[in-house]
């Protein structure tokens, strides 16, 4: 019987010796491995032992084996080797290093990067003032809080992943503000230090240069999610009161009109944001025979919408909180361009729903004498 | 006929508002029956859940609910939206608790989030629902000729668990483009790359370079244009190209509207001819429109 082999096409770098990286293709016995790195190891045992590749645990708990396979970021250790042949129909397999990390040797790489990032963001605790005698009590609603973020073995295969870290010099990566989020819902944390790192978050590590690709949370083998992690962290900056930044005026363009009209303004948000005037944008779409709706029609419903966002937020507190003086402002230009339309539209709904709370009622009631 | 029920988002206003009576004709035409459900709000554009997570969970389960209530399952014709409404749909679908909390909310307006309702995003419901063979049969005006780089955008990718298309293999777009007559170039350098949209307010630096990845990718492998199953893409390659430096000024298309010209509408109607960057392949015809 023949055994099946798998090519594996293998990034190699020593940058002592090599003038620039070439791929070299080795071919492993398909039944000889379990998992990619059992792969690797085979090379090195049988093919060609100056392979240079990282490991420790082979158990998916040290995070020293990420590596790019096929072009997306994985624990080598977790990755089993059957079925990644089985999708590579065929062609060679692509194992490569991160990507965004310096080079040591092969698909070896450097972690000094990352690390730093922890570093300069502070992530970790400041214990809260007065320190208790014996020990902080921490509940367990608290600690399943942040259990995910908690998960995080520093694998970096987010990092190199990361859309930011590809076109953002500062962008400290995914799982920094993973961390970030972590130490800021713990209740043992000092609250002037929480604030620090969020404004580190910011300033040093710049979260709001994370496009929410979400691809952080697609490669990463210990079910972080970093995207929304950030989210929230985003959302928290937003409570401390940092409204300067961009993104903090975004979120309240985004809470503001969707509470007003049920929609954002795509044609509001440049002045909002960064005080852009539209209108020449607006006039390019003219030219070009677009009509252009400068307000979103209001939309069926309203009251109820609005009174829904209201019930929600009472009963979760929100990081940012709708800005009434701006939706009335909303209300009144959307009452200039639809000529008070949506006065007459939200009475009009009141009264449907008015309506609707009497044959509501009625069919309570008749559903009661039925079946008394 | 087909019926399937509507979630406009934000994406059909602006200059975008003639949109939905364009998609409504184009699927009449593929005999589905696209009914708008009106009350259906913006989902939050993933922007939103930065304020409150739970907010986001009510506001998309009342727009499901509202699908619900009519019988109809939900088309949904952007990735973001998509994304935002699915990972509601999931959560709700997955922690009963967080479905009772929030179903406690929704009953004041008489609705009630049950799970019935099939989210669909606009490209597998083109290629499961309507088909290609009918796609190939109804098209008047084959894109002859058109290289088009095909661009599925992040959010029918990732994370996976609402993903529509193969993560790390996406599928669809090249066998529509062909059902549509065109030439789909696929594999360019940058064509996994995110257009950029979500930073833009936050952070436009990065958003600027961001768009020009993938246009430039295309450009190179002697694409005429970019076609997006995503409005948010297609946005940030039309405007926010134009406003890169270094821009390579690759058209990118909207994926009904592609569809729209093909069945034979026309360049307005196709909304084709109000790109900040001229779709050129129009204008050599424009004459004959
Ligand atoms: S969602 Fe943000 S942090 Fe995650 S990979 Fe994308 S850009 Fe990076
Ligand atoms: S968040 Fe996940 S992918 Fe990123 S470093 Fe931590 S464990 Fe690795
Ligand atoms: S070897 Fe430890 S995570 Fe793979």
């Amino acid at each position: 019987m023949t055994v099946e082999k798998a090519v594996l096409k293998v990034y190699r770098y020593n940058p002592e010796k090599d003038e620039k990286p070439y791929y070299r293709e080795y071919e492993v016995p398909v039944d000889q491995a379990q998992t990619l790195l059992d792969a690797l190891f085979y090379i090195q045992e049988n093919l060609d032992p100056s392979l240079s590749f990282r490991f420790f645990c082979r158990a998916a708990v040290c995070g020293s084996c990420a590596m790019k396979v096929n072009g997306i970021s994985r624990l080598a250790c977790k990755t089993p080797f059957k079925p990644l042949v089985e999708r590579s129909k065929g062609k060679p397999i692509t194992v490569e290093p991160l990507n965004f990390l310096a080079p040591i040797k092969d698909l070896v790489v450097d972690h000094d990067k990352p690390f730093e990032s922890l570093k300069n963001l502070e992530t970790w605790l400041e214990p809260k003032k007065p320190v208790p005698e014996k020990e902080y009590r921490v509940s367990p609603e608290e600690v399943k809080s942040y259990e995910r973020p908690t998960n995080c073995i520093l694998c970096f295969a987010c990092y190199g992943s990361c859309e930011a870290v590809m076109d953002d010099p500062k962008y400290a990566g995914p799982y920094a503000f993973s961390r970030v989020y972590r130490y800021v819902l713990d209740s043992r944390n000092d609250e002037e230090h929480k604030k620090e790192m969020v404004k580190r978050a910011m300033e040093v590590g710049d979260i709001w240069g994370c496009v929410q690709c979400q691809k952080c949370i697609y490669v990463c083998p210990k079910g972080v999610r970093p995207a929304e992690d950030i989210q929230n962290v985003r959302g928290i900056a937003a409570e401390y009161g940092f409204k300067e930044y961009p993104g903090v005026k975004k979120l309240q363009h985004f809470v503001d009109w969707v509470y007003a009209t049920g929609q954002i303004n795509r044609l509001a948000l440049p002045e909002e944001v960064y005080g852009v005037d539209p209108t020449p944008l607006i006039n390019k779409f003219k030219e070009r025979g677009a009509e252009v709706w400068e307000v979103p029609k209001p939309l069926p419903g309203l009251i109820e919408f609005r009174d829904l966002i209201l019930e929600v937020m009472k009963e979760k507190k929100p990081h940012l909180d709708i800005d009434f003086h701006h939706v009335r402002k909303i209300d009144k230009k959307v009452e200039e361009v639809f000529n008070a339309d949506v006065c007459t539209k939200i009475t009009q709904h009141f009264e449907e729903k008015k309506e609707d709370f009497f044959t509501r009622f009625w069919k309570k009631v008749s559903q009661f004498l039925g079946a008394s | 006929m087909k019926k399937v029920g509507f979630y406009q988002g934000c994406c059909f206003q602006g200059p975008d508002a003639h949109m939905f009576d364009t998609l409504k004709k184009v699927f009449a035409d593929l005999d589905v029956d696209i009914k708008l459900i009106e009350k259906t709000t913006c989902c939050g554009g993933n922007t939103i859940d930065e304020a409150n997570k739970f907010l986001v969970y009510s506001i998309n389960a009342r727009n499901i609910a509202l699908a619900e209530a009519e019988g109809l399952d939900l088309l949904v014709t952007c990735n973001t939206c998509y994304m935002v409404l699915a990972k509601t749909k999931h959560a709700l679908d997955t922690d009963p608790q967080l479905r009772e909390e929030i179903n406690k909310l929704l009953a004041e307006e008489g609705l009630e989030y049950k799970g019935t309702s099939k989210l669909w995003h606009i490209l597998p419901f083109l290629l499961e629902e309507v088909g290609l063979e009918k796609l190939k049969e109804r098209v008047k005006r084959p894109l002859k000729g058109w290289k088009i780089a095909t661009y599925y955008g992040c959010h029918i990718k990732y994370p996976k668990e609402v993903a529509v298309v193969d993560s790390e293999d996406p599928q669809g777009l090249e066998e529509l483009i062909e059902a549509l007559g065109g030439e789909p170039i696929k594999d360019y350098e940058g064509a996994n790359t995110c257009c950029g949209y979500h930073a833009f307010y936050t952070n436009k630096e990065v958003a600027l370079k961001k768009v020009v990845r993938a246009p430039e990718g295309a450009k190179k492998a002697g694409a005429e244009m970019l076609v997006t199953p995503c409005p948010l893409c297609f946005k940030a390659q039309d405007i926010y190209q134009d406003m890169a430096e270094n821009k390579p000024n690759v058209p990118s298309v909207y994926l009904p509207e592609l569809l729209a010209y093909a069945l034979g509408y026309d360049a307005k109607e196709s909304g084709l001819s109000y790109h900040i960057i001229p779709v050129e392949k129009i204008s050599v015809k424009a004459g004959a429109i």
